[in-house]
């Protein structure tokens, strides 16, 4: 009962105070982000700027191949925006990009010089063959020039049957895709929900502090650790409500709700526990910053892994947000993963049982620092 | 109630003690005074024998529970008021007092009645933030006595207080006094040592110099000395003539029977006086 009364006491201390309000209004604002400013799925189409520098009898056949491909067989007339001048184009709409026909040659130029945009020139030599003239930015990687360099050595007809022959099969079937949006939610989850305890805990405890409250506390017969686990409690009651404020607008009620919620506890739980031990080293906030802000950094890092899958190294696995991260994906794909899940959240649970113990003995040891 | 013995204690864990080879005892039911200047190892003792610091070397008794070997219970039976206020500034008063009831094993006082007692009535439900200095040094101290202790802590109860307040906490440690409360009062202020305590220690540089009763201190270091100003020819005068020397008990009688008296005083030794005398230090 005494723990009860504590975490009552730390939830009314909590409301009164800025940082509750600051977490609840982070969400509220993500929210709003993500239903009004972030596509469900983002526009990956390509854009393309050509000019072809043909006979017409060759340009009207060529134009006639892109329109073929065109979503609504028919070709646009757009003003296209260079170095603040507005030229005319045709644009034509694929199912996997836009391509903007030009005028001129110059153009072609200008939009690459100033517009900072890639382009192309599609000419006939004398001989009739077709001859390509990319203008690039600089910054394009090496494989990308090398493919531009083979692209036209094939025939077209070629490649695609390559292509068409390689067999690609799915190993596993029993997932739903995420939508673009979705896919950054474990993010959200990840750092709004569970590592934002790491910080309001210690803001917590150095507020404590600064009263002399811990002392007061220490001469009742209750035990350190309850006051320990109720402020824990708090941090995992705020990172829950937040995050479903997030997340059930946009994924409704598909995810599995209560995997969802044994990860953002345990979740939750380790990163309190993380940051009670590092406040046990310091006297207030300011001297605790540096290592906050280094931790948290670290943190961030598993997040570049989650966004570029290519840049995956082993040591990323060492930090505990890469399996948060995965942990959360995993629940909002909808698979099923029971064990997976509940693997992941053993791990933090135990590491969190581990850090809790150890700062429960450096609070009773140190409660005058 | 108390019982210390070769206590020593190092903030550094090195030879350089802040509180040296200290010794002393507490009996049950007495006011027991640790005075000294700031930084002499009040505060330091006070907290081992709370628990808040860790004991490193010597024995502490307390309440009947060995301080190495500390039990969470015996808080049940203690109770502490700190010299700088501790309260929950976003809860009220109220809510502050409620809190901490919870935390006992044993029967507690109502927080109203609490608050009534240190001259916080009407104000429990104001937030302990916009509580003055003094007020919330009151909560502070009406907090220490929620669990009814056995054995009550009190460090500078009246610091900063003024001096209706301090004469009210004044009273309330003489009443718990007389219904059986051990206090151990830590302080710098030598009149309210004289006026509550049956006995005090005095200590400096962590280490103890004294132990006896105010009452003994005067007599053995005091001068019987009376102070007196009277009118004679249009002008005042003041003398101080002693009390056992019979050259100046005639020249008193002399004084009292042929001049007009304005003001006479006995001339005891402050607390203070037999402080410096003893230890060679003042008080600040």
């Amino acid at each position: 009962m005494k723990l009860f009364y504590s975490f009552i006491k730390e939830l009314k201390l909590a409301s009164r105070g800025y940082y509750f309000y600051i977490e609840l209004f982070v969400a509220f604002l993500i929210l709003f982000v993500f239903l009004f400013a972030v596509p469900a799925t983002f526009d990956s189409k390509s854009s393309e700027y050509i000019y072809l520098d043909m006979p017409k009898e060759a340009k009207d056949m060529y134009l006639e191949e892109i329109l073929y491909k065109d979503i609504d067989k028919k070709a646009e007339v757009v003003k296209v925006k260079i170095d603040n001048e507005k030229k005319d184009a045709l644009l034509y709409i694929t199912e996997d990009k836009k391509i903007y026909v030009l005028n001129n040659k110059e153009d072609v130029i200008d939009i690459a010089d100033k517009e900072r945009k890639t382009s192309g020139i599609i000419k006939i030599d004398d001989e009739n063959n077709v001859k390509y003239e990319y203008y690039l930015q600089g910054y394009e990687s090496q494989r990308l020039k090398n493919l531009l360099k083979i692209l036209h050595v094939e025939e077209a007809d070629t490649l695609k049957e390559v292509m068409d022959n390689q067999d690609v099969r799915s190993i596993s079937t029993n997932y739903e895709l995420l939508s673009d949006r979705e896919n950054i939610l474990p993010s959200v989850l990840v750092f709004n929900g569970s590592l934002m305890g790491l910080f309001i805990i210690a803001a917590y405890i150095f507020l404590d502090k600064k009263e002399g409250v811990i002392k007061a506390y220490a001469i009742t017969p209750s035990p350190v650790w309850q006051y320990l686990m109720s402020k824990v409690g708090v941090t995992s009651f705020t990172s829950i409500i937040s995050s479903l404020i997030v997340l059930i607008p946009i994924m409704g009620f598909k995810p599995d709700y209560i995997l969802l919620l044994v990860l953002l506890i345990v979740t939750g739980f380790f990163s309190s526990s993380l940051g009670l031990l590092i406040a046990s080293f310091y006297k207030n906030i300011m001297q605790a910053f540096g290592v906050l802000y280094v931790v948290m950094m670290l943190m961030i890092l598993p997040n570049i892994a989650y966004f570029i899958p290519s840049w995956d190294p082993s040591w990323i696995k060492i930090i505990p947000t890469y399996f948060m991260l995965e942990g959360f994906k995993t629940i909002l794909i909808g698979n099923n993963d029971f064990i997976y899940i509940l693997s992941v959240s053993g791990g933090f649970l135990i590491t969190g049982i581990i850090l809790f113990v150890i700062s429960n003995e450096r609070y009773k040891r140190n409660l005058l620092e | 109630m108390i019982s210390v013995k070769n206590l020593y204690h190092s903030y550094n864990n090195d030879k350089n003690y802040q509180v040296k080879n200290v010794s002393f005892e507490v009996n049950e039911g007495e006011i027991f005074g640790f005075l000294g200047p700031s930084g002499a190892g009040k505060s330091t003792t006070q907290n081992i024998l709370t628990g808040l610091l860790r004991i490193q070397k010597g024995e502490a008794i307390v309440a009947g529970y060995n301080v190495r070997d500390m039990s969470k219970e015996m808080f049940n039976k203690i109770g502490m008021s700190f010299e700088q206020s501790n309260v929950y500034s976003k809860l009220t008063a109220k809510e502050n007092l409620d809190f901490y009831r919870k935390l006992f094993d044993v029967p507690t006082r109502d927080s109203i009645e609490l608050l009534k007692l240190v001259g916080l009535e009407g104000k429990e439900n104001i937030k302990a933030g916009n509580f003055s200095k003094g007020m919330k040094h009151r909560l502070t101290f009406a907090r220490s006595m929620i669990n009814n202790p056995k054995l009550w802590f009190l460090d500078e109860p009246t610091t900063g207080l003024d001096p209706s307040i301090a004469a009210n906490i004044k009273s309330i440690i003489k009443e718990k006094n007389r219904e059986g409360v051990t206090v151990f009062l830590t302080t710098h202020n030598m009149f309210i040592a004289d006026e509550l305590c049956d006995r005090v220690a005095f200590i400096v540089d962590g280490e103890i110099k004294l132990i006896d009763s105010p009452k003994n201190l005067k007599l053995q270091y005091g001068d019987k000395l009376v102070e007196v100003e009277y009118v004679k020819e249009g002008e005042i005068i003041t003398e101080k003539l002693s009390t056992v020397l019979e050259k100046d008990k005639k020249s008193l009688q002399n004084i009292i029977s042929r001049y007009e008296i304005r003001t006479m005083h006995t001339k005891e030794a402050t607390l203070e006086e037999i402080f410096i005398k003893v230890t060679g230090r003042g008080l600040i």
